[in-house]
């Protein structure tokens, strides 16, 4: 689109704008039209009236500042009044007053909400929209049976179908089915009505005999009938007022309530015109409907896809939120309705206010941020991890799938997400296909449709028009897939191409004239952890899949770096992941500083307050850096400081290294990785994790316990860092169990509650028996670092005591270690096997030695050969000092059109630095090298390159566990299980299996025994360990034991135990 | 050593700086050749200098920052645009240049506004800095900024934690020598050949290439010195050879009392170990803990020296004397 001036040109839509829409949205109309439905309250003599006058209801600014709700943990809302009247009716005169009704927890831009502290996010929900399908099943003689199932708002199914006799039935339960008449005539339609609203009256007419004839006689008959299928009674139940109820309550409203879009699709679906505004299922639809299914078993109409997106909607945070709005005002309808009788009662004049509380609303919303599945916990491992979460879409939740469940149908791609949902990313496990992620371009429009842009190829006019197409439409257009190819540069030739194209999830390939619709990207059906990803088209979907999620663990390092090989999407994602801080206007800096940059410009000054190492919720470290200096100019929209994983405005999660695709001794043998010690002391790979530990003081039945420095039971040594108050001094370097908080918990001193050995040291040590135990916040395995921040937060308790919070932060700074996980941009992932002096790594031709040693043999099994292509690249743009982005597909150019790109590149590399190594015509791309500890050449030329590795959040020193004594579950006496508790290693029952066969008698009984649920040998090797002596060999048998013997019964070998007594050789035969 | 008499050039080895160059004050070049060698010689000198100036070259830097107002390191002093972490950082790129060992006190101390450089540090005379123009933090409000600096030569590099307050340590790499590299030229006729090492060598500034070379050829040859002396003779080794595991043990002098005729069983007697005398593990800790493995480190003791082992009773030594007498006849020496 070489054009004048920018207007047409699309831009990528921001990334949190899903999320922020969706929100302005719910203010916008969502507060409105719940509110409208507030229904007028009288009390019970009908005196008063209450009544929420909506046109004017305000959202107050928040009290707090985002920072500092952060920071003092609160969270970030607005206040909603609304102006409320109330009328008396005696009097005629009505008193108005705007009340408070309650807070409701504000978005920011970045599409997040800040609830008690921590950032939230919700995330988008795809549902089956309301409507009727058609689809067809053989059954069990390979007849097909067709059915048409609908589909409410609140996502109960019912069904009606047609067997092969031709009778139809409405299936309303899972096992009962009655006769398709009953349905209507208990929604009130007389047999006349019925059979003049269908078209095939005698087909409806079929009855077996008399009595399923008298079932429809009357509305009541047709009721009580309707209600024993569906309720399963049995029995002859009495029609009765109450019957009818609960039949409304549990299926007219459950299953029945179609909604806007619901009585939209039905229309549509059945080519009806009913109202808008009835969003009940009507006996004429469920006419129509049947009219349309024996159409089907006749041969007429088309069967649904349910799983094409035209039949999905997507509930979004408007949706979810306004949900819950109405959910709370309902709450409050009933609280204002108590109110209001009481205070008749009491003879007390209520006023507006006093009518109504906040709490309804305020504990709403609480509730649904805290509890609802799809209100999740924002991941901030980096940007991008944080951009990516707002554009997630699930399956999952209310309404919707459970993982376990889902057919693979509807985890598998279909035609219709074409630049809606990307093909790539989604979630690896038993989520997989069910948490989706949109497209870049994708956008949400009414009813809940993904809209993807398309360019508009008309006839009359040059002019390309941008369209955003919901699914429904773009089935009907020949979509040209891609955009582009040599039409996107110049437009005039264009004439006798033949191009693919999409027609009605089909590919083809026609002439352009025939084309309505162009895509406007190569990426537009990418997500954006895929977009990033450049040479995608090399690589195998499952392995695009990993990197695009392995891309949103990687940890942002201490000195980040751009990548030299990119796809251009970077600055995008860095931009709108809100992690650097950009010039609101231009002006003037006139200062920094770490803490803030002060920015003059439009006659004001404003303060723009940087993040300062700030733990993000997997522990990483946010930090900006300032990037402009003192009395300089800056222009709109500039970076004034760069944050975590960010460099330039651009995401850089990662590390240029030089790597070789070679083995080498083995060290990389199963993806293992060989790196050089380069990467560690030049911190290359040197990342900030920032921990949180928090300690709470109680009140026990023997009063609250204290927070002091004084610990008697704790050495000296361990307490060396408290201040005068218990608590741990700023900027003191802490080890593990060094003392963080010291508490004191009172307890009556009792003897015997210590264990013997325990007493039998105090004896001897002469320690006096405290009044109190010790429950002291202790550094645990692996925390050593720096202290940098405390918190004492303390609350307004009930009684006259207040609980006190103390939180310790503390950083620690983590180079790269044997271990680590390190992957790349193409799903290439390993672990650290061996760090290697510089000298020995393998070196190239001018003496540099190689960073990364990575197997060869983990490309084509894997098939992500864009890797390779990555790696070439990249050497020849670290040696011309260029970076390039490179969009994905240019493969549809020509062929090999990567390698045309990559090799002419490494070409001219070899040529301006004068080193022939880099581009050798026999074996491009490869080059010999050497051993750095023999300074032999390898046998083979050896691919080598610089890629862009990632450090990815699983590091050893979080898993890295043992265990020699500890804790015991209460019910198996087993080891506990996990990390966190200091568990043990499970010895299941092949690694029984792997003992017994290799004979190892004595492991095998020390697992089974002593280290498991024998419990008498158990405390005795405890005793024994202290005293001193042999391990006493353990009496009886654990149940791990009988186990064992057990399994040797059921493969025929008798095991018995049998005493014989010494006097009279009698047998006595013992239980095993 | 006899060999047979070997064509050898009649020219003498030399060597010669051809190429030599310093892009920045960081980065030296120098391109050395040496010639005439005999076949293969090159690659033995070429791999074993590259491998030596990698890894072998000593280098001074800045280990550790002092301050006291800081409270730590992720903290930031009013008035400086760097956080604390920033000038650490900034700290460890400055490249100094010093002969002594030891650790040597540097400090800074200026007062703002100002652009603190590495020129601003205050070092013993000892010690240089090689490019003074290294950015450290940029004061902008009146104060006074003050940090004291430790200095130590050393090799290769270490990551210390340290758990002095007030006290920052800096991630010291002492490696002079940013690349090596070595190619070998050949020439001469069919049975004549001759070769010609390029030595390449890239150093950061803090000596010369020239200088590196030489570090690294002392190096190597003090390596290879132990060679030139007599074989040592007064090292137990000679017995020992066939055992893989030849740990130096203490007290091996106190073995002088067996007789040479004897080293048959004191090698049976070095395989046994005193895992298997079946002794209690308080016995058993106790003898491990002094050193004593074996059964021939056991018998090396007297009665005398087991007693004065600290915990162990007179009980113990009693038992030890049992199993010793029951198992294998033998008595402590006393």
């Amino acid at each position: 689109m070489l054009r004048d001036g920018n207007e047409g040109m699309s831009t990528i839509p921001g990334f949190s704008q899903i999320q922020f829409e969706g929100f302005c949205r719910f203010v916008d109309q969502g507060l409105a039209e719940e509110l409208h439905k507030f229904p007028k309250i009288e009390d019970t003599d009908q005196e008063i009236e209450f009544q929420l006058l909506v046109e004017t209801y305000q959202l107050a600014e928040p009290l707090i500042k985002e920072r500092d709700a952060v920071y003092e943990s609160l969270t970030h809302s607005s206040e909603l009044y609304v102006p409320a009247g109330l009328i008396w009716k005696v009097g005629r005169d009505m008193q108005e007053q705007t009340v408070f009704i309650g807070n409701i927890p504000l978005m920011n831009s970045l599409g997040t909400f800040i609830v008690n502290g921590i950032y939230r996010i919700v995330i988008n929900q795809i549902l089956q929209s309301p409507g009727i399908y058609y689809s067809s099943e053989l059954d069990h003689n390979g007849i097909s049976v067709y059915t048409g199932t609908i589909i409410s708002d609140r996502g109960g199914r019912s069904e009606l179908e047609i067997d092969r006799k031709a009778r139809i039935w409405a299936r309303v339960s899972r096992k009962q089915k009655i006769s398709i008449l009953v349905l209507p005539s208990a929604m009130g339609s007389n047999l006349r009505e019925i059979l003049d609203n269908v078209c095939y009256p005698e087909i409806l007419l079929y009855f077996p005999n008399e009595k399923e004839k008298k079932k429809i006689g009357s509305k009541e008959n047709a009721i009580l009938e309707f209600y024993q299928q569906f309720s399963c009674v049995g029995g002859d139940p009495v029609f009765s007022e109450s019957l009818c109820k609960e039949l409304q309550k549990r299926f007219f409203q459950q299953r029945c309530e179609l909604g806007r879009i619901g009585r939209q699709n039905m229309n549509q679906r059945l080519n009806i015109d009913i109202p808008q505004n009835n969003t009940f299922l009507l006996p004429r639809d469920v006419l129509a409907a049947t009219d349309h299914l024996i159409g089907m078993k006749f041969g007429m109409g088309t069967l649904d896809d349910m799983n094409h997106l035209k039949n999905k909607r997507i509930r979004s945070v408007a949706d979810l939120l306004q949900d819950q709005f109405g959910l709370a005002l309902v709450r409050l309808e009933n609280v204002v309705r108590g109110t209001i009788c009481g205070a008749i009662r009491h003879k007390f004049i209520p006023t507006p206010q006093n009518l109504v509380t906040s709490t309804p609303l305020t504990t709403t919303y609480e509730s649904f941020f805290g509890l609802h599945p799809l209100s999740q916990v924002l991941d901030r491992t980096n940007p991008l991890t944080q951009i990516v979460h707002g554009r997630k879409s699930s399956y999952l939740g209310p309404g919707g799938l459970t993982g376990r469940t889902a057919s693979f149908r509807i985890r598998d791609i279909h035609p219709s997400h074409y630049g809606r949902i990307c093909p790539i990313d989604t979630s690896e496990g038993i989520n997989v296909g069910l948490i989706g992620s949109l497209a870049i371009h994708a956008r949400i429009g009414d009813w809940g449709s993904i809209r993807s842009p398309f360019y508009e190829i008309s006839e009359r006019s040059k002019e390309e028009q941008m369209v955003y197409l919901s699914p429904r439409r773009d089935e009907y257009y020949m979509v040209m897939v891609a955009a582009g190819n040599s039409l996107a540069l110049n437009q005039d030739i264009q004439d006798e191409q033949v191009v693919p194209a999409r027609y009605r999830q089909e590919f083809v390939t026609i002439a352009w004239e025939h084309i309505d619709l162009r895509s406007i990207y190569p990426l537009q059906y990418f997500s954006i952890g895929a977009s990033l990803i450049p040479f995608i088209e090399h690589n195998d979907a499952n392995r695009a899949l990993m990197s695009s999620n392995m891309q949103r663990q990687a940890v942002p390092l201490s000195r980040s770096e751009k990548c030299i090989v990119g796809t251009g999407l970077e600055r995008q994602a860095a931009l709108d992941s809100g992690g650097s801080a950009i010039a609101q206007h231009e002006g003037k800096v006139i200062y920094t500083d770490t803490e803030k940059i002060l920015l003059s410009g439009n006659g004001d000054t404003i303060s723009i307050p940087l993040l300062m190492y700030q733990r993000s919720n997997k522990n990483t470290c946010m930090h900006q850096k300032p990037q402009v200096h003192r009395d300089k100019y800056v222009k709109k929209g500039q970076v004034l400081a760069d944050g975590a994983a960010t460099v330039g405005g651009e995401l850089a999660l990662g590390k240029n290294v030089l790597v070789a695709h070679m083995p080498w001794e083995g060290y990389n043998f199963e993806d293992a990785v060989l790196i050089s010690e380069r990467l560690v002391y030049g911190d290359i790979y040197t990342s900030f994790h920032i921990r949180k530990y928090e300690i709470q003081t109680h009140v026990t039945s023997h009063g609250p316990e204290k927070i002091t420095n004084e610990i008697p039971h704790l050495e000296a040594h361990l307490l060396r860092n408290l201040d005068r108050n218990g608590i741990v001094m700023l900027g003191s370097w802490v080890e593990t169990g060094d003392v963080l908080v010291g508490k004191l918990t009172p307890q009556t001193a009792k003897e015997s509650s210590y264990a013997p050995e325990d007493r039998l040291l105090r004896v001897i040590l002469g320690i006096q028996v405290s009044t109190a135990k010790e429950t002291c916040l202790k550094l645990p395995i692996g925390g050593r670092g720096r202290v940098i921040d405390v918190r004492w937060i303390q609350k307004k308790g009930a009684s006259s005591y207040n609980p006190e919070k103390i939180r310790v932060y503390i950083s620690q700074k983590r180079e790269i270690k044997v271990g680590d996980k390190v992957a790349g941009r193409h799903g290439n992932k390993g672990i650290i096997s061996k760090i290697l002096p510089r000298q020995d790594m393998p070196y190239l031709q001018d003496g540099t030695p190689v960073d990364m040693v990575f197997n060869p043999l983990g490309v084509p099994s894997r098939m992500n050969v864009g890797q390779i292509f990555e790696c070439s690249l990249g050497l020849a743009g670290d040696l011309l000092d260029r970076h390039y982005r490179i969009t994905p597909f240019d493969e549809r150019y020509e062929q090999e059109a990567s390698r045309k790109l990559v090799f002419p590149e490494l070409y001219e590399a070899s040529k301006r630095t004068a080193n022939p190594w880099v581009f050798e015509p026999e074996y491009p791309g490869k080059s010999r090298i050497f051993d750095g500890r023999t300074g032999d050449p390898f046998e083979q030329p050896v691919i080598i390159g610089k890629s862009y590795m990632l450090k990815l959040i699983h590091q050893v020193d979080d898993k890295i566990h043992g265990r020699s004594s500890g804790h015991y579950a209460l019910v198996t006496q087993q080891p506990l299980r996990g990390r966190a508790k200091q568990g043990g290693q499970r010895v299941g029952e092949m690694e029984v299996w792997a003992l017994e066969g290799f004979g190892v008698a004595h492991i095998l009984q020390e697992m089974l025994t002593y280290k498991s649920d024998h419990i008498r040998a158990r405390q005795e090797l405890l005793g024994t360990t202290i005293v001193g002596g042999t391990i006493p060999k353990p009496e009886g048998a654990p149940e791990s034991f009988r186990l064992l013997v057990r399994e040797l019964r059921s493969l025929a070998l008798e095991l018995k135990h049998f005493l014989v007594s010494e006097k009279n050789f009698q047998i006595n035969r013992k239980e095993a | 050593m006899v060999r047979k008499e070997v064509p050898v050039s009649n020219r003498t080895l030399q060597w010669k700086c051809v190429e030599s160059k310093a892009d920045s004050k960081r980065l030296y070049y120098g391109r050395f050749v040496l010639s005439p060698l005999m076949k293969g010689q090159a690659d033995t000198i070429g791999t074993a200098m590259r491998r030596s100036l990698l890894g072998e070259i000593e280098g001074t830097c800045i280990t550790c920052a002092k301050s006291e107002r800081v409270p730590h390191e992720y903290s930031t002093i009013v008035g400086i645009e760097e956080s604390v972490h920033e000038i650490l950082m900034n700290l460890k790129e400055i490249i100094v240049r010093s002969d002594l060992y030891g650790t040597r006190d540097a400090f800074i101390c200026v007062r703002g506004p100002k652009y603190v450089t590495a020129q601003d540090i205050i070092s013993p005379p000892s010690v240089k800095i090689v490019d003074t123009t290294q950015h450290i933090a940029s004061i902008t409000e009146p104060i006074n900024f003050c940090i004291g600096l430790e200095i130590e030569r050393n090799r290769g590099y270490r990551t210390r934690t340290t758990n002095q307050d007030a006290s920052y340590p800096i991630d010291a790499v002492s490696m002079p020598v940013r690349n090596a590299n070595y190619s070998i030229q050949c020439y001469g006729n069919e049975n004549e050949k001759q070769e010609i090492l390029f030595l390449e060598i890239w150093t950061n500034g803090s000596l010369t290439p020239k200088e590196a070379l030489y570090e690294a050829s002392r190096n190597l040859i003090d390596l290879f010195i132990p060679f030139l002396h007599a074989e040592e003779r007064d090292l137990h080794l000679d017995d020992d050879q066939n055992i893989f595991t030849a740990p130096f043990f203490p007290f091996h002098e106190g073995l002088a009392y067996i007789g040479i005729g004897e080293s048959k069983k004191r090698i049976a007697l070095k395989r046994i170990f005193i895992d298997q005398l079946e002794l209690s593990p308080r016995t058993y800790n106790c003898l491990k803990r002094s050193n004593i493995h074996t059964l021939l480190d056991l018998l090396s003791k007297s009665q005398e020296d087991l007693r004065k082992i600290q915990h162990f009773r007179v009980e113990d030594v009693k038992r030890v004397l049992d199993i010793l007498k029951k198992r294998f006849a033998m008595n402590l020496f006393t």
